[in-house]
C-alpha cells in the first residue's frame, strides 16, 4: 500500500457516484443527525435555565471558569493534533500519524480527567447532584453526554492507533490477536491510572498533605501506570511490515470528523452553558 | 494493475485458513446460520417483511380486542387496565413494528435494485439494523410474558403517566428501551440508505432519473436521521428520571411535563411522514406502470416530497394546540400545517394526472394503489380540518382524530404497502397472486376499513373521547360503535384472506417470467427471483424510466451491456461482501444491555455489581466486542465470475480469490 | 483499490498539503485567542446584549473555522457541506423555536 504514496486523491473517490467516499458521506450524515441530538439536549438545558425554581442554585457559584477554559483550550489543541494526524496519513507518513494520534489521545484524556474532577467537585464540594436540582439534572446530563462522546472518541483513537500496527493478512494469527488485545488493554489501563493518580495528586495537594504521603498511599497505582506505559512502548516497537497506510486515510479521516464534531459541540456548550451564566 | 491484483488474490487464497482461526467467515447458504449472518439486502429485506407482517397481525389482533370491547356500551371484554395496554401496544406495534419495518423491507429489497446497485453501501451495517430492530421489537413485547405486563402509557407516553410514581413497574422501562433500540436500528439503516442512494447509483442514473420510490426512500431516510435523535433524547431523559431519580419531568422539582410533549412531537410529526412517504413512493411506481404512461410531473412529485419532508419539521405543535402555547405560536404552527397540505395536494393531482388518458389495466396492485389515492385524500381532508386551531380544539383527543389518522395510516400507508407486496411479489419470488383472490381481498379490506372508520368521524364530532375503555349507553354513540366493530371484523377477514392468499402463492402460486407487469423501472430487468449479485453487468441508464427505455432500444442496450461485461470481467468479476456474524453479535449485546436496564430489578444489596449493572455491562462488552471484530475483520469480499447469462457461478470456492 | 494516478491533481494536492500544517497551526492559535477573548468578554462592563451578541458571533466563527478547515469542508465536495448544514440548520431552528415557545408567558405553568 505504501508504494502508492501520494497517488490517492483524498478528495475524490472514483468508485462512487458523487466522488465522495462512502465512509465520509456516512460520517457527515451521522454528524447531521448528531446535531439534532445535541440540539435536543441543549434545548432542554436552556429551557430549564429560562424557568429556574425560586430556590435554584446559581451556576455562577458552582462553575469554575478557569478549569473549564483550560479544558476548552485542551480540546481545541486535540483537534489540531487530530487534523495533523489526518494530513500525516494522507501523505503516507505512518510514524507522524501515530505521534499525532497519541497526542490527541493524551489531550482527550486530560479533558476527560478535568471533567471527572469537575463533576467530583460539584457533587462533593458544591453539593450539586444530578437529583437535587434541575440545574444538576440538565447540566450533568448534557455535559455527561458530551463527555461520553469524548470517551468514545478516545476509545476509537486507541483502537485506530493499535490497528496501525496490524500486520498484513498472512500475519494475523492468534499470537498477533493476543498481542493486539494486550496493546489495547495497556493503553486504556495507562489512561485510567494516569487520570486517577493525577486526581489523587491534586486532592493530596489540596488537603495539604505531603507528597511523600501521596507516593506512599498510591504506590500500587503508580507502579501499574509505569508498567502500562512501559508495556505500551514495548508493544509499539517496529515489528515487521504493517498493513496500514495511505489507503486507510479515509478511516482516520472519518474518525477525525467525529473528533472535531465533539470539539464543536463543546464550543457551543462552552458558550451556551458556561459563559452565558456569567453575564 | 491486473498483475498486482492477481498476486493479491493468490496470496489471500493461500492464507485463508490462518485468517479463519480468529475471524469466523460463515459461508452457509441455507439454514439458520445463513439467515443470521446474511449481508444480502434482499434477504434482509425479506426478513424485515416477515417480522413486520407478524407484528402487523399481532397489532391487528390487539385492535380487534379494542373494537370488541367498544362494540356495546359498558363492554366487559377488557378491563380498563387491559384496555390501556391494548391501545398502547396497538399504536406502538403498528407504527414501529409493522408499518415502518414493512417500508424498510421495500427500502432494502427494492431500492438497491432500482438504482442498479449490487448491494447497499454498508451491507453489515444493514444486518445490524435488522437485528437491532428485532431486539427492540422483542423488548417492547416482553411485557406480555411478564408479571409487570405490557406498556400502558399510550404510544405517545405522555409524562407524568410514565413517571415512576404512576408506573412503578418495568413495563414503561421496556417501552423506553425497546423504542431506543428501534431508534438505533432506524438511524443506522437510514444512514446506510442515504449513502447508498447518493453514492451507489449506476452510471447515468442522475438524481432526477431516480425512480420516485427511491426518492421517497431518500427523503424518508433523511427524516429518520434528523427526527429520531429527538425521541432518543426524550427517552434518555425519561429513563434518567426513572432510573436515577433526575428531575426532567418531575414537577415538584421544577420539571415541566409539557417538555416531553414538545420533544416527542418534534420527532412524532416527521414520523408521520416517515410512515406515509414510502407509501407515496410505492404508489408513484404502480400508477404509471398500470396506466402505461410516465408519471405525470415527475420533478414536481419529487419536489413536493422534499418540501413535505422539510415542512414536516415545522408543524409539530399542531398536536398540542390545546395545551396553550400563546396565540403567536398557535397561529404559526396552524399556518405551517395548512402549508404542508399544498405539496400533498399537488401529489394527488399528479397521480390523477398520471391516470388521465392512460391505458389503465385494473390489476390487483392497481386496485390497492387507487384505493390509496382515494382514502388518503379523505384522511388528508380531515387533516386540514385539524390545522385550524379553533376547530382542532373541538376535535382534540376525540374519535375524529382516530378516524383521521386511520384514514391516512390504513387507507394511506397500509393500502400502498399491500399494493407494493402484490406489485413486487412476482419479482421477489417469481410467483403471482391470482387476480380473483387478490381483488376479493381488496374489496373486503376496502369495505371493512370504511365501515370501521367512517362512523368514527361522527362519533368524534359527537364527543366520544379516545382512550376511554367504555361508555354509557345514553350518549348516542351505540350504533356507530356497533357498526365500527362489525367493520373491524370484516377488515380482519379481509386481512386474513390477503395473507392466506399470499402464503398460498408463496408456496404454490402461478409461476411467472421476467417483467410480468411490463414495468418501467430497472428492477424489472432482473430475472426473478433476483440473483444474489443482482446485476450480472451494472446497467447504464439513459432515461428516467430506465427499463422502459431499454425495452425500446434493445439492440443498443445489448451492445452496451456486452462492452460493460467485458470491462467488468477485466476488473476481476463481481465483488461480493463476505457474510458476517458480528453485526448479529453487536445487536445481541445491545439486546442484553437493554434487558439489563429495562427488565432486571435493581439489586437492593449495596455494591456496584448489582445484577442490573452487571447484566448491562456484559451486554455493553458483547456489543463492543461485536463492533470491534466487525471492524477488524475488514470489508473485503470475494469475486464471482459468471460464465454466461443464467449460469451464476455455483462453485464459489473456485471463484474465490 | 483502483487508484488511478491523477498525477496533476496529486501534485497539486501535495503542494497544498505542505501549507496545510501552517494553516492548521494558525487556526488553532486563532481559536485559542478567540476563546481567550470570550472569557475576558464576559467580565467587560458593556450592555448585556452587546456581550451576548459578540459571544454568539465569536462561537460561530470558531465553529465555522473548525468545520471548514479542520474538517476539510473547504476542500471537499460541496455536498458534504450541504449534508451537514441540513442537520445544523434544522437543529438550530428547532432549538430556537423551542426556546421561543417556552419564553411566551402563555406557556408557563400556572403558579400553584
Amino acid at each position: 500500500m505504501s508504494s502508492h504514496a501520494g497517488t490517492i486523491d483524498h478528495h475524490h473517490d472514483p468508485s462512487t457516484s458523487t466522488g465522495i467516499p462512502n465512509k465520509k458521506l456516512l460520517m457527515w450524515t451521522f454528524l447531521a443527525s448528531d446535531c439534532m441530538f445535541f440540539g435536543a439536549l441543549i434545548s432542554t438545558h436552556l429551557i430549564y435555565r429560562l424557568h429556574p425554581m425560586p430556590d435554584a442554585p446559581s451556576p455562577k457559584n458552582i462553575f469554575s471558569i478557569e478549569l473549564t477554559s483550560f479544558s476548552t483550550f485542551i480540546l481545541l489543541m486535540s483537534s489540531l493534533m487530530m487534523a495533523l494526524a489526518v494530513t500525516a496519513i494522507q501523505k503516507g507518513n505512518l510514524k507522524s500519524m501515530r505521534w499525532s494520534i497519541l497526542t490527541t489521545i493524551f489531550f482527550g484524556s486530560i479533558f476527560l480527567g478535568c471533567q471527572v474532577y469537575e463533576f467530583q467537585e460539584f457533587v462533593e464540594v458544591k453539593k450539586m447532584t444530578i437529583t437535587n436540582s434541575m440545574l444538576g439534572t440538565t447540566f450533568f446530563t448534557l455535559t455527561g453526554t458530551h463527555g461520553t462522546h469524548v470517551a468514545i472518541g478516545v476509545l476509537w483513537l486507541i483502537l485506530m492507533y493499535v490497528r496501525s500496527f496490524q500486520p498484513p493478512e498472512a500475519g494475523r494469527n492468534t499470537a498477533w490477536f493476543i498481542r493486539h488485545a494486550v496493546h489495547i488493554a495497556v493503553i486504556i489501563g495507562a489512561i485510567l491510572l494516569a487520570i486517577f493518580s493525577t486526581l489523587a495528586l491534586v486532592h493530596t495537594l489540596h488537603s495539604g498533605e505531603s507528597l511523600g504521603a501521596f507516593f506512599g498511599g498510591h504506590f500500587a497505582m503508580l507502579a501499574g501506570l509505569l508498567a502500562c506505559i512501559a508495556a505500551g512502548i514495548f508493544l509499539a516497537r517496529p515489528n515487521g511490515p504493517v498493513n496500514f497506510g495511505e489507503a486507510n486515510a479515509i478511516d482516520v479521516e472519518s474518525m477525525g470528523l467525529y473528533w472535531h464534531f465533539v470539539d464543536i459541540v463543546w464550543i457551543v456548550i462552552f458558550t451556551a452553558v458556561y459563559l452565558l451564566e456569567y453575564l | 494493475m491486473e498483475a498486482i491484483l492477481k498476486t493479491d488474490l493468490h496470496a489471500k487464497d493461500v492464507h485463508a485458513p490462518v485468517k479463519s482461526a480468529i475471524f469466523w467467515r460463515p459461508t452457509a447458504q441455507t439454514g439458520l446460520i445463513s439467515w443470521l449472518t446474511t449481508v444480502d439486502h434482499k434477504k434482509i429485506g425479506f426478513l424485515y417483511g416477515v417480522f413486520a407482517l407478524f407484528f402487523f397481525l399481532v397489532g391487528g389482533f390487539e385492535a380487534l380486542l379494542i373494537r370488541l370491547q367498544l362494540m356495546y356500551p359498558n363492554g366487559t371484554v377488557l378491563t380498563a387496565q387491559q384496555y390501556n395496554t391494548m391501545f398502547t401496544m396497538h399504536g406502538t406495534t403498528m407504527i414501529f413494528l409493522a408499518i415502518m419495518p414493512l417500508s424498510a423491507a421495500f427500502f432494502n429489497f427494492i431500492m438497491p435494485l432500482q438504482i442498479g446497485a449490487r448491494d447497499v453501501a454498508f451491507p453489515r451495517l444493514n444486518a445490524f439494523s435488522l437485528w437491532t430492530f428485532v431486539a427492540g421489537a422483542i423488548i417492547i413485547n416482553l411485557g406480555w410474558f411478564m408479571h409487570d405486563g405490557a406498556p400502558d402509557g399510550g404510544w405517545v407516553g405522555y409524562s407524568p403517566l410514565t413517571s415512576k410514581t404512576y408506573a412503578p413497574d418495568h413495563s414503561i422501562d421496556m417501552w423506553v428501551m425497546g423504542l431506543q433500540l428501534l431508534g438505533v436500528a432506524s438511524i443506522a439503516a437510514s444512514l446506510n440508505f442515504i449513502v447508498t442512494i447518493v453514492n451507489l447509483r449506476a452510471p447515468g442514473m442522475t438524481m432526477m432519473r431516480l425512480p420516485v420510490f427511491t426518492w421517497m426512500t431518500l427523503i424518508t431516510a433523511f427524516l429518520i436521521v434528523l427526527s429520531f435523535p429527538f425521541i432518543t433524547i426524550a427517552l434518555v431523559e425519561l429513563m434518567m428520571d426513572r432510573l436515577f431519580g433526575t428531575n426532567f419531568f418531575e414537577v415538584s422539582n421544577g420539571g415541566m411535563p409539557i417538555l416531553w410533549q414538545h420533544l416527542f412531537w418534534v420527532f412524532g410529526h416527521p414520523e408521520v411522514y416517515i410512515l406515509i412517504l414510502p407509501a407515496m413512493g410505492i404508489v408513484s411506481e404502480i400508477l404509471p406502470t398500470f396506466s402505461r404512461k410516465p408519471l405525470f410531473g415527475y420533478p414536481i412529485v419529487v419536489f413536493s416530497g422534499a418540501s413535505i419532508g422539510f415542512l414536516g419539521f415545522s408543524v409539530w405543535s399542531h398536536h398540542m394546540f390545546t395545551t396553550g402555547m400563546g396565540t403567536m405560536a398557535t397561529a404559526a404552527f396552524s399556518l405551517a400545517t395548512m402549508a404542508i397540505a399544498v405539496p400533498t395536494g399537488v401529489k394527488i393531482f399528479n397521480w390523477i394526472g398520471t391516470l388521465w388518458g392512460g391505458h389503465i389495466s385494473m390489476r390487483t396492485p392497481m386496485m390497492f394503489a387507487m384505493g390509496f389515492v382515494w382514502m388518503f385524500m379523505i384522511g388528508g381532508f380531515s387533516g386540514v380540518m385539524h390545522s385550524a386551531a379553533p376547530a382542532d380544539a373541538q376535535q382534540q383527543d376525540s374519535y375524529f382524530v382516530i378516524a383521521h389518522f386511520h384514514y391516512v395510516l390504513i387507507g394511506g400507508s397500509l393500502f400502498a404497502l399491500l399494493a407494493g407486496i402484490h406489485y413486487w411479489f412476482p419479482l421477489m419470488f417469481g410467483r403471482k397472486v391470482s387476480e380473483f383472490w387478490g381483488k376479493l381481498s381488496f374489496w373486503v379490506i376496502f369495505a371493512g376499513f370504511n365501515i370501521t372508520f367512517f362512523p368514527m368521524h361522527f362519533l368524534g364530532l359527537n364527543g366520544m373521547p379516545r382512550r376511554n375503555f367504555t361508555y354509557e349507553s345514553n350518549l348516542g354513540w351505540n350504533s356507530a360503535n356497533f357498526i365500527a366493530t362489525i367493520g373491524a371484523l370484516i377488515l380482519g377477514v379481509g386481512i386474513v384472506i390477503y395473507f392466506a392468499v399470499m402464503v398460498y402463492t408463496f408456496l404454490k402460486g402461478e409461476k411467472v417470467g421476467k417483467d410480468v407487469w411490463d414495468a418501467r423501472t430497472l428492477e424489472w430487468s432482473l430475472p426473478n427471483p433476483p440473483p444474489e449479485y443482482n446485476y450480472r453487468v451494472i446497467p447504464t441508464v439513459h432515461a428516467r424510466d430506465a427499463y422502459w427505455y431499454n425495452k425500446q432500444h434493445k439492440a443498443e442496450i445489448a451492445r452496451e451491456e456486452a462492452e460493460n461485461a467485458k470491462a467488468e470481467a477485466a476488473h476481476g468479476g463481481i465483488h461480493m461482501p463476505h457474510q458476517s456474524i458480528y453485526p448479529f453479535v453487536a445487536s445481541l449485546g445491545l439486546f442484553i444491555a437493554a434487558i439489563g436496564i429495562a427488565v432486571v430489578d435493581h439489586d437492593p444489596s449495596p455494591g456496584f455489581w448489582g445484577k442490573k449493572i452487571g447484566l448491562s455491562m456484559i451486554g455493553g462488552v458483547v456489543m463492543l466486542a461485536g463492533i470491534y471484530f466487525w471492524a477488524l475483520e475488514g470489508n473485503e469480499g470475494y469475486h464471482l465470475h459468471l460464465e454466461d447469462e443464467g449460469h451464476a457461478a455455483t462453485d464459489k470456492n473456485a471463484a474465490k480469490h | 483499490m483502483s487508484a488511478p494516478a491523477h498525477s496533476a491533481s496529486a501534485a497539486h494536492d501535495h503542494g497544498h498539503d505542505e501549507s496545510k500544517f501552517q494553516i492548521y497551526v494558525q487556526i488553532a492559535m486563532l481559536l485559542a485567542v478567540i476563546t481567550g477573548v470570550e472569557i475576558v468578554g464576559i467580565y467587560l462592563p458593556f450592555a448585556k446584549w452587546i456581550i451576548v451578541t459578540s459571544l454568539v458571533v465569536l462561537s460561530v466563527v470558531k465553529f465555522m473555522y473548525v468545520i471548514f478547515y479542520f474538517m476539510h469542508l473547504r476542500w471537499d465536495k460541496p455536498f458534504c457541506t450541504i449534508m451537514f448544514f441540513i442537520g445544523l440548520v434544522l437543529a438550530c431552528g428547532t432549538t430556537w423555536a423551542l426556546l421561543q415557545l417556552f419564553m411566551t408567558p402563555a406557556s408557563l405553568p400556572l403558579p400553584v
